[in-house]
């Protein structure tokens, strides 16, 4: 079964993923910040039992564990991949989640709400990511008694979650709007909408290679119909706006820019050490620069993957133990040289 | 003392290593330790400076101001029976105690969520197999106001702007009857 990132999609050129995140609480234990460990425990526990049932009534395994028994390196590594959040994996008391084999659904226990279910597709399509979540709302509801009220809605441990609990959201990649500094004015236009943007991990986290997310701020007095066709609607305006502004970059210098994606792509085939967030910049620039069509490959390949595979968590996942950050960065070279393909040079 | 690496920095961080069997400890400064070791100096992903709650507590605070000039009483006093949590200390946390304090606090919420949502009910998707006599607020708890508005509301959504503005009239014109009473 093909992962998200692995999939390919249209209008990947600009956005990578669609995301929708429903908070649930259940009726019978306090939220989060007044949680005992003992009852943490015991919601962790209560909220796992769901996975039997979900594997029993879709066609994919659910695999469960407790987040707060594993290594910082995983935790790092589902950071990095956008299965859990930075919350989650910082939390001391007991957490646990719930994670399909395509990782398309995550459900994260205890986070700051009791039941966070997630749902992340390739590319721009929140109908299709909505009606995942939704489903497993649904199947989970018969097991659990999340708390909801006729007036509030669903039932959340902050204010500016509860009604639908539901916040979509876009990951985009806009590095022709980043660099002629159109970012600050896109976040003042679109937040006219209701609308915001934020770094690649979501809220406090800052940007790397380009890469944002635009998500709703309401969830009351909106149904959860409107809040994706209203996001959907400025997302299709902010990738209109990062084309047209490529095709200006293109056509005013497309032989500096050439020159630039090609050497990205020498210094990520030979680079004997290389960081992080060296390597974002640069595969910012290859993905620039292949979806542009400056650059060809020999075969299909989904640079996104690679960008969440450089990351220092996933990085060491894949290696199997932790390293230094030097043994790192040479690790990560020999990882995209690995990696990489080769590219045709009919240009 | 100096880094055992560098012999340059002040060392702060003592990192032991066991490998095979074998411990060796060593007395790193943090540049070494990060370089040569899995520490790391700061936490790349969560910048906790930036925090909604801080902001959020701002904002409540200001709607409990206005609560207070008007209804003249102490809001401190409104405690969850449920779970303990003061209407304090919601508004300076930002965070529900649990699915209880909805209905303690409910007579301060109207204000809050108009701040926060812009909207003051849920107009969105309903549990399936929800049963809504054995909620804890049902339908006939709601004002004549309130269940106008949810009405209003829906029909926004269904795109009956006629009934809509039939409804905001209808609305406006009680709320005037209200405070005339009043």
């Amino acid at each position: 079964m093909l992962k998200w990132y692995e999939q390919m999609v249209p209008d990947s050129d600009v956005v990578i993923s669609s995301r929708i995140r429903l908070a649930r609480n259940l009726d019978n234990y306090p939220f989060s910040s007044k949680i005992t460990e003992e009852q943490a425990t015991a919601l962790v526990n209560e909220v796992k039992g769901v996975a039997a049932s979900l594997t029993e009534q879709e066609k994919r395994k659910f695999y469960t564990c407790n987040i707060s028994t594993l290594s910082d390196i995983d935790k790092t590594a589902m950071v990095e991949r956008h299965i859990v959040s930075p919350l989650l994996a910082e939390k001391e008391q007991t957490t646990g989640l719930i994670l399909s084999e395509d990782e398309t659904i995550s459900i994260m226990i205890n986070e700051e709400d009791h039941v966070r279910i997630q749902a992340i597709v390739g590319g721009l399509n929140l109908e299709q990511a909505y009606q995942e979540a939704d489903h497993v709302d649904d199947l989970a509801y018969h097991k659990l008694h999340f708390a909801y009220d006729e007036k509030y809605g669903y039932l959340t441990a902050c204010p500016t979650n509860a009604g639908t609990g539901m916040r979509a959201s876009c990951m985009v990649f806009l590095p022709a709007l980043s660099s002629a500094r159109m970012i600050q004015k896109l976040i003042e236009e679109v937040g006219k909408y209701g609308v915001t943007v934020r770094g690649i991990y979501g809220e406090g986290t800052k940007s790397l290679g380009n890469i944002y997310q635009i998500s709703n701020q309401k969830t009351m007095g909106i149904s959860e119909n409107e809040i994706i066709e209203n996001l959907k609607r400025i997302v299709s305006q902010v990738v209109k706006q990062e084309r047209k502004r490529r095709e200006y970059m293109l056509s005013v210098g497309a032989d500096e820019i050439q020159d630039q994606v090609y050497r990205s792509y020498g210094v990520l085939k030979y680079a004997r050490q290389i960081s992080s967030d060296d390597a974002m910049t640069l595969l910012s620039q290859l993905k620039f620069g292949a979806d542009c069509g400056l650059i060809e490959f020999d075969r299909e390949f989904n640079i996104h993957k690679l960008m969440m595979g450089v990351q220092p968590g996933s990085l060491q996942w894949t290696l199997g133990k932790n390293v230094g950050s030097v043994t790192r960065d040479q690790s990560r070279a020999e990882y995209i040289r690995k990696e990489l393909p080769a590219i045709i040079n009919n240009l | 003392m100096l880094c055992d690496r560098c012999q340059k920095r002040d060392a702060k961080i003592l990192y032991t290593e066991i490998i095979n069997g074998v411990k060796k400890e060593q007395h790193l400064c943090e540049e070494c330790a990060t370089d040569y070791t899995s520490f790391q100096m700061e936490k790349p992903l969560l910048n906790s400076d930036l925090t909604l709650g801080d902001l959020l507590s701002t904002l409540l605070d200001n709607y409990t101001v206005v609560d207070k000039k008007q209804s003249g009483e102490a809001n401190s006093t409104v405690v969850c029976s449920n779970c303990g949590t003061s209407y304090e200390e919601f508004i300076q946390k930002g965070r529900f105690g649990c699915s209880k304090c909805y209905n303690s606090f409910s007579s301060h919420l109207g204000k809050t969520f108009k701040g926060i949502q812009g909207a003051q009910f849920h107009t969105g998707k309903r549990p399936k197999g929800y049963i809504t006599a054995g909620s804890e607020r049902t339908m006939k708890d709601f004002t004549e106001i309130e269940k106008l508005s949810l009405k209003l509301q829906e029909a926004i959504e269904k795109e009956e702007f006629e009934e809509a503005a039939r409804l905001r009239d209808f609305i406006k014109q009680m709320k005037k009857e209200e405070t005339n009473n009043a």
